[in-house]
């Protein structure tokens, strides 16, 4: 039931011209449910690469990603498209997460007609996810610019929890927002994760909020892979 | 002054009374010239704003002119009858200067000119919108998927908008026009077909751009389709750097148009301002000083592209005044 990352390597630029530029080598490590693994390192390490390719939004250059015993590069379509749903990012600037020329309930209502959910339990969906969030219906009639940064990371967390993920990579998740702030995401994040039992990925540069969050933390430093409990 | 003054003390008497009229003059003349400068000052920062300063002020008047004079030609073109005073291939007695009748006279074969003019208005402009809406189009489709693909469609897409880009147009054009029947729908054609790369160009570097956005990235991530990600997260991010420049494509569309009309490529069945411009020139208008046959096609040709191209541009500084960026 895990996910798992076997001896990743990525190399940047490399072509016919050149070799290229190793970012990371040979890094392997396990999500479990229910726990957060924190990455932390110093920038232009590579630990948001890491992040993305975790997310299979990029391939690795070398090495396989598991999820639940099988590798994502042989997989179906339609495996696939669970581990799609299952695995989800989160991203650093909330001001971008959603589409700037859209409501905010256009975005919201996008995910549930790609879960091919019906129109009033989309309704009841979008109300319930509100709740756990901890924000007023009133938002989704607003554009993204209308609404704060916390409010935004919120819903764009909102909008991941409406896919049932079973992990989620935080791409710096609270480092554009104000120290106040930041505490509410961080217990947010932990009161789902204490509810629906998922998995993070928490990549930060920021040791405090690593060790707020999770048990085990890993340095990605000089391209390898340094793992503490 | 005051050394001068000194200067005429030291002279004799006669000398300073007659200088000293002369400097008086020179006094008052040149308080008027102060004055006619502070005047000029003053009007030219009341009504032509040349401070650099106001540009965008300016920039705001100039669009909104723009968009006056383009309503106008929309409208000359949508209902010509309403502002023709007759039918376009109607026959009076030809070469006639202008009169109470023919306001703008009439031409080798006796139709009046005003009527061609306003008539011609929509072929003119169909040409520049229909042939800008195709390479709009085309410019569009390709930059998107080159700037979001990347990688090897990226270059193939890329090498061959180079390709198109070198070719020189407007020869190309001309030997098409020699071997092709003559007709407007192949002239819209062609210049749409040519004349997509620059648009192709830029949607591809704002693709790009907007592809490493959060939302896009996101969207990705959810499992939503390449193909909706374009045209709901990337396309309505893309419109305000297409408008302008659909827009310049149109104006462009629309000189190229008038260019090969006058060279003879244009189809004579349908009066286009540039055909009209031909005709003058290959009928004896220019010869016989007829300016009244060449010259309104030519202004308008003109003014019409320019009240496009201000629109464009409004459209443009609007965009970098709301969002603090070029546009491009």
């Amino acid at each position: 039931m895990s996910l798992k990352a076997e001896n990743l390597s990525k190399t940047y630029g490399s072509g016919l011209l050149g070799k290229g530029k190793c970012i990371f080598r040979d890094v392997s490590f396990e999500l479990e449910p229910g726990q957060t693994c924190g990455l932390m390192g110093p920038s232009g390490e590579g630990k948001s690469t890491l992040g993305r390719i975790i997310a299979g939004l990029e391939s690795p250059t070398a090495g396989t990603i598991h999820f639940k015993d099988s590798p994502l590069s042989g997989m179906k379509k339609a495996e696939y498209a669970t581990f799609r749903r299952r695995v989800q990012m989160m991203f650093q600037d909330p001001t971008d997460a959603f589409n700037p020329r859209k409501r905010i309930e256009h975005s919201i209502s996008e995910v549930l007609k790609l879960l091919d959910t019906p129109g009033t339990e989309r309704i009841r969906r979008t109300k319930e996810m509100l709740k756990t969030i901890g924000l007023p219906e009133e938002v989704l009639a607003r554009y993204p610019a209308q609404l704060s940064g916390g409010q935004l990371q919120r819903l764009a967390l909102g909008r991941i929890l409406l896919l049932e993920p079973e992990y989620i990579v935080l791409d710096e998740p609270t480092s554009a927002l104000d120290v106040s702030v930041q505490a509410q995401i961080l217990h947010l994040l932990k009161k789902v994760q204490a509810e629906q039992g998922i998995g993070y990925l928490l990549i930060s540069h920021d040791e405090a909020v690593v060790r707020f969050m999770s048990g085990k933390m890993g340095m990605l430093e000089n391209g390898k892979l340094k793992v503490f409990e | 002054m005051m050394q001068e003054e000194a200067y005429i003390g030291e002279n004799t008497t006669q000398e300073s009374k007659i200088r000293k009229s002369t400097i008086q003059e020179s006094i008052i003349q040149e308080s008027t010239i102060q004055e006619n400068t502070r005047q000029w000052n003053d009007f030219r920062s009341l009504n032509l704003d040349l401070d650099i300063r106001k540009y965008g002020k300016n920039l705001k008047r100039f669009n909104r002119g723009g968009l006056f004079l383009f309503t106008f030609f929309l409208i000359l073109a949508l209902i010509p009858a309403l502002f023709a005073p007759y039918s376009p291939t109607e026959r009076f007695i030809p070469y006639e200067a202008p009169s109470t009748a023919h306001l703008l006279g009439t031409n080798d074969i006796g139709n009046d000119i005003l009527s061609e003019l306003v008539y011609g208005a929509r072929i003119s402009m169909m040409v520049g919108f229909a042939s800008a809406c195709i390479s709009t189009l085309i410019g569009l489709m390709i930059g998107l998927l080159s700037g979001y693909f990347r990688g090897t469609l990226d270059e193939l897409l890329m090498g061959f908008t180079d390709v198109v880009l070198i070719i020189p147009k407007i020869p190309l054009i001309i030997i098409l026009g020699a071997f092709l029947r003559p007709s407007i729908w192949i002239l819209i054609l062609v210049l749409g077909l040519l004349s997509w790369e620059s648009i192709a160009r830029i949607v591809r570097s704002k693709t790009l751009q907007i592809r490493e956005a959060g939302y896009v990235k996101s969207a990705r991530c959810m499992g939503f389709s390449p193909f909706h990600i374009m045209v709901s997260d990337i396309f309505p991010n893309l419109v305000h750097v297409l408008l302008p420049k659909f827009m310049l494509a149109t104006a462009s569309a629309m000189i190229s148009e008038a260019s090969l009309s006058f060279l003879g490529l244009g189809d004579i069945s349908m009066k286009s301002w540039g055909i009209m411009l031909s005709f003058a020139f290959s009928r004896g208008g220019f010869i016989r000083e007829m300016w009244w046959w060449y010259l309104p096609p030519g202004v308008c040709i003109t003014l019409c592209v320019m009240s496009i191209a201000l629109i464009g541009f409004g459209f443009e500084g609007r965009e970098k005044e709301k969002r603090g960026v070029d546009a491009e």
